[in-house]
């Protein structure tokens, strides 16, 4: 799909020496590019505008972009986030992460990296969407839940409806096409986080609690999600005899 | 660093229990005093017992006053001799006295050197945080014209543009490394103000040359065409002032309104002129991005940087803190009004009038002494 039309980027950012370089090469990878240099700028462009990626300005003036982050999400808006930051401590990252975002890149940054880094977030969305492109990879049922990957949306075995998130539903969609077998962490990380390996193996950890917890009658007991002890996990729709 | 902070603490704990102590001995002493003083009045009391038994028993009270000769008796009454008992009651006094005198004496000595201690820990505290946030709030001004400047050079490198399109990433460049350049200025500017090692030398200066001079740099270095900067000052005006000085006060104000100018996309800068017996005035009104009225105290503290960046975008925080102690020194002051956000914003600096400024010359004497 993105080799037709050019995919759309939104670059925030309110230095305008970066936010015209940033803009510049995403425009000669052939992204179709915008500009915001605050916060606000960009949720009301994004009420507008569908994009493929956001790039996102951690100190923006008013409402840094985390918070930018944080509102996007909670109106539903599930578009990656790479955020910008002049301070790269982990604490920070793990902030951004928290967030929503799908990746962090400390200033000052390596043009080819952020390249990549680009690239590698577009192609993990083209991944999930293509992978959830035909009505019956959309919707996977199992133990009385039913998942619908396209609305990331789903309905538990109680009834209940639940909304999730890109990383919940990405790593759901992983599971979903290895059922029955064994998915490493290191899998799941480098499928759903892509090849910066930096939440640790215990981001995936707390990622399935919180799919047990949604999906399994007895979470402490789960039937579903499996853990394989020292290796990852296997899940299963039918559930552990 | 850390060696002597260990060491603090461990003086203030040594000095903490040695108080501790001090006051224990202070209370075992006048126990002991006490304890003591009793013990005696109640030797005594048995000693006129006796004494009332053995005149009961028909002794002569001759013979009981050689065998107890602290009893004094009258009537066939015996009782304790009153110098006696005045005597044990002066001694629990003399020695209730010394305790509390000496006590008190140690006590107020240790309380001074726990509080000496305890002072220079809060001192040093403070001043760890304040590098701190200073080291932290420089690396993160730094980075994003690093981060700039690293981009556009690796644009060049990657896409190899033709001359005509490498021109614009050429003048971010240098651009990037003026803001740079400017950062370090005023970090040094700042840091010499703040240790009192300026070295002021106080001459009679035209205002309108000093201002067109800073106007003049700034074109040629920037080229801010969507900023229209005006003058009005008297030529004959002049300021009796450190011309360095003068330059840093004037062109870290007129970049702060030109910041505040492109930031609001555009505008006027007027610069204005005028004096009286006493002072005189320079007003700089810009039509920038302005800032809240209330902000406009905070604007002249270290690295206080506006929201709405009327400071300047990639300012350090630290170009008006620097005019507010240069303005200081010379016996000046400065001050800024906005109307709020949008409505642009004008500073006024001020500076004594020529006369009343040459019969001070002490007062720009900070820090002289501090050159070898």
């Amino acid at each position: 799909m993105s080799t037709v039309i050019p995919a759309q980027v939104l670059v925030v950012e309110d230095d305008p020496h970066l936010a015209a370089g940033v803009m510049e090469n995403l425009r000669a990878e052939g992204y179709e590019v915008s500009v915001a240099s605050d916060g606000e700028q960009a949720l009301t462009w994004l009420t507008g505008h569908d994009c493929a990626l956001i790039v996102l300005d951690v100190m923006l003036p008013g409402a840094d972009g985390l918070s930018v982050c944080r509102t996007l999400r909670a109106r539903g808006n599930t578009t990656p986030v790479l955020f910008l930051t002049a301070r790269g401590d982990p604490a920070d990252r793990v902030r951004g992460l928290e967030a929503g975002g799908d990746d962090y890149l400390a200033k000052p940054f390596h043009l080819q990296e952020f390249l990549l880094r680009v690239r590698v977030i577009l192609r993990r969305w083209d991944w999930y969407r293509n992978a959830s492109a035909t009505s019956a990879t959309a919707m996977l049922r199992f133990g009385g839940n039913e998942v619908d990957f396209r609305a990331f949306r789903a309905r538990s075995w109680s009834g209940e409806s639940q909304e999730l998130t890109e990383k919940e539903a990405m790593i759901l969609k992983v599971l979903a096409e290895h059922v029955g077998q064994i998915v490493s962490r290191e899998d799941l990380l480098e499928r759903v986080w892509g090849y910066d390996v930096f939440p640790s193996t215990r981001t995936v950890d707390n990622f399935i609690l919180r799919l047990r917890k949604r999906f399994e009658k007895d979470p402490a007991n789960p039937r579903h999600f499996l853990t394989v002890w020292g290796v990852g996990y296997r899940f299963l729709t039918e559930g552990e005899p | 660093m850390k060696a002597t902070r260990v060491f603090q603490l461990t003086a203030l704990v040594l000095v903490a229990v040695s108080a501790v102590q001090v006051g224990w001995w202070l209370f075992d002493q006048h126990a002991y005093t006490v304890e003591k003083v009793s013990a005696a009045r109640a030797a005594y009391a048995e000693q006129v017992a006796a004494a009332q038994a053995l005149l009961d028993s028909g002794a002569a009270p001759e013979r009981v006053r050689q065998l107890l000769p602290g009893i004094v008796i009258s009537a066939g009454h015996a009782s304790l001799a009153p110098e006696l008992a005045a005597a044990l009651t002066s001694e629990e006094h003399r020695r209730s006295r010394q305790y509390a005198w000496e006590g008190s004496f140690f006590l107020l000595a240790l309380a001074a050197c726990i509080a000496v201690i305890a002072r220079a820990l809060r001192a040093e505290a403070h001043v760890r945080e304040q590098q701190d946030s200073f080291l932290a709030l420089v690396s993160h001004q730094f980075k994003t014209p690093l981060a700039s400047l690293q981009l556009s050079l690796e644009t060049l490198a990657l896409r190899a543009p033709s001359p005509e399109a490498a021109r614009p990433l050429i003048d971010r460049m240098l651009a990037d490394l003026a803001r740079m350049e400017q950062m370090v200025t005023q970090i040094l500017e700042s840091a010499r103000l703040e240790r009192g090692r300026v070295d002021l030398k106080p001459e009679p200066l035209q205002l309108a040359a000093a201002v067109s001079r800073v106007i003049a740099q700034l074109a040629e270095r920037e080229r801010p065409e969507s900023v229209a900067i005006s003058t009005d000052i008297a030529p004959t005006l002049t300021v009796v002032c450190d011309p360095l000085a003068l330059d840093v006060v004037v062109r870290n104000v007129l970049e702060n309104a030109v910041a505040a100018v492109k930031s609001a996309g555009g505008g006027r800068i007027a610069l204005s002129a005028r004096t009286n017996a006493q002072e005189i005035e320079l007003q700089v009104n810009d039509s920038g991005v302005g800032f809240a009225p209330a902000e406009s105290a905070r604007l002249f503290q270290k690295f206080s940087r506006l929201r709405a960046g009327a400071s300047g975008y990639y300012g350090t925080g630290l170009g008006l803190y620097i005019v507010r102690r240069l303005l200081e020194l010379a016996g000046g002051r400065v001050s800024a009004q906005s109307a709020g956000p949008g409505k642009g914003a004008s500073v006024r600096l001020t500076w004594p009038a020529a006369a009343a400024q040459a019969t001070t010359p002490a007062q720009t004497a900070v820090g002289q002494e501090t050159r070898p």
